[in-house]
């Protein structure tokens, strides 16, 4: 099986881009990707983009993205799956290089998300569950789906709203050093905790914004991959996996059986282990998740989430450093562009290139970690330097 | 900065779905008249809710209509305050996951609790209502 790695990547501003449309906002990071990988644009043959879409004026954006960029007859979709669409673009546009489709090829992700007024945005995200149990009778939104998580982790595991608002200071802590993030200013944890309640416990300090942004990276085949560039940052493995929409079907309400499913099968597929993990994003879409991230992923013990962002753990000479980019909190989480964008941080990390946020990279391993909706989808991508 | 030109698009779209339920109507009818029904497959016995047509266990489609019990012990629980477009007219409310004795699990509006005083674990029984425009749905009370 060919190896595949990331050999070119671009990323937007993120935040509220009211001076671009959709495919001028792709355009952004397609034209640094395909510049930073060195390669002829019409060597590309396939490119994925990946946006839940809904938001935005264009129903077809794969195409109206590609022709606005000039990439005439390349193979293409856009997949969805959720917040984790943008892994789910890499991971098909990497299947198409190790399947021997072809030796370039591109992943987009792009998002389109304030062109619609608040609540409207609030409805098109509360109605991604399980439409007719949850949102029809009972109007569910994002945040009250994580909140229920959110709830039951303090209950069984003595996790505070206290411990959750430490993950938005350090969001905005890393945000402030992201020129690309949404949010570029510190937030103190009393300005987390004393916030708006959205849906109790959380608070709009534990939720991501609602973000336009895009970011692409470019994969290459070993052969390719070896001419283009010095600094190959491998697809080590992916793992993948999904749980009902309902969430009334779940077993627990303490962590995402996806995720746990999803690491496993990349851990295996990477043949690693999760203390070799020298830097990984983890989908923090709100606080909570992240702190459960931190659990499903092997970073801790079960119910040990709230104890590492106490100590630290997760900040740069930490054990495992974690959304040095600002996460989704900070740095914004335009839906379809969010697994792309932990890509192009996790490879700037790898290559060393992260400046004022960059981890010690002892082992050459970084981890992407992309849940869509509440665990409905996940995926772990390994990402190595080896 | 200025504000960035933009063109505020006349053409407006309105979506309504019309959701079939034909499949399962009876937990509906069943509703209307104040009971909590949901299937049981008549080939395999695995009890699904919400209810199905189909048995995802089994694949078969012989299924029968089974009281589902109304006592609930509350699993986890949030208070929405803001609000999708399509409830700004509705106030704020308690969203609740029960799980009910046969350890089936139901979401559900939590009513008549003060959003302080719920807590995982207390006793809830399911209640039937129907909304103002005449579709029957279910929530928790306390007991
Ligand atoms: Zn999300
Ligand atoms: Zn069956």
């Amino acid at each position: 099986m060919s190896r595949v790695a990331i050999v070119g990547i671009g990323h937007s501003k993120f935040g509220k881009r009211t001076d671009v449309n959709v495919a001028e906002l792709a355009f952004e990071s397609i034209k640094q990707a395909v510049s930073d990988a060195g390669v002829d644009k019409k060597d590309i043959k396939n490119v994925v983009v990946g946006s839940a879409g809904g938001w935005y004026e264009e129903s077809l954006p794969a195409v109206i993205v590609n022709e606005y960029a000039g990439l005439n007859s390349v193979g293409t979709m856009r997949v969805e799956a959720a917040c984790a669409s943008g892994s789910a673009a890499v991971k098909a546009a990497y299947n198409s290089i190790v399947s021997g489709e072809g030796d370039v090829a591109m992943a987009v992700g792009v998002e389109k998300m304030t062109e619609v007024d608040t609540l409207t945005s609030v409805e098109l995200i509360g109605r991604a569950g399980s439409y007719m149990w949850e949102f029809e009778n009972y109007g569910m939104t994002f945040p009250a789906y994580y909140a229920l998580y959110a709830v039951a982790h303090m209950n069984k595991f003595g996790t505070t709203e206290e411990d959750m608002s430490r993950v938005a200071v350090k969001a905005h802590h890393y945000g402030a050093m992201n020129p690309m993030a949404q949010f570029q200013k510190e937030i103190t944890l009393e300005k987390a905790l004393n916030s708006q309640v959205v849906s109790w416990p959380l608070k709009l300090y534990d939720a991501c914004p609602l973000t336009d942004g895009s970011a692409a990276v470019v994969l290459a085949s070993e052969d390719v991959a070896r001419k283009l560039t010095d600094s190959p940052v491998w697809i080590k493995g992916v793992g993948y996996s999904s749980d009902s929409a309902n969430l009334s079907k779940r077993s627990d309400y303490v962590g995402l059986e996806a995720t746990v499913e999803a690491a496993k099968r990349a851990y295996l597929s990477a043949k690693i282990r999760p203390d070799q993990v020298d830097v990984a994003t983890c989908h923090d879409c709100f606080t909570i998740a992240e702190l459960m991230a931190y659990e499903d992923l092997g970073f801790c013990k079960k119910g040990d989430g709230a104890k590492l962002i106490r100590e630290g753990q997760t900040e740069v000479g930490g054990r495992i450093p974690v959304n040095l980019d600002g996460g989704l909190k900070a740095k914004g989480h335009p839906i379809g562009a969010t697994g792309v964008s932990m890509m192009v941080e996790v490879t700037k990390q790898l290559r060393q290139e992260a400046g004022s946020h960059q981890a010690s990279i002892k082992n050459g391993i970084g981890l992407v970690h992309n849940v869509g909706g509440t665990g409905h989808y996940a995926y772990v991508t390994v990402l190595s330097r080896n | 900065m200025a504000e960035e030109p933009v063109l505020h698009s006349r053409r407006t779209l309105t979506l309504r779905f019309n959701i079939p339920i034909g499949k399962t109507h009876e937990f509906w009818d069943a509703l209307k008249q104040g009971r909590f029904v949901t299937t049981k497959c008549s080939t395999c016995g695995n009890v699904c809710f919400p209810p199905q047509a189909d048995c995802p266990k089994c694949m078969g489609d012989k299924l029968e209509w089974v009281e589902l019990g109304r006592d609930a012990t509350l699993v986890t629980y949030t208070y929405v305050q803001i609000t999708p477009a399509s409830f700004a007219d509705s106030d704020p409310y308690i969203i609740a996951i029960g799980e009910l004795s046969n350890g089936i699990k139901v979401l559900a509006w939590l009513e008549g609790v003060q959003p302080d005083k719920a807590r995982p674990g207390m006793k809830l029984r399911v209640d039937t209502r129907t909304s103002k425009e005449g579709s029957p749905y279910y929530v928790f009370v306390p007991v």
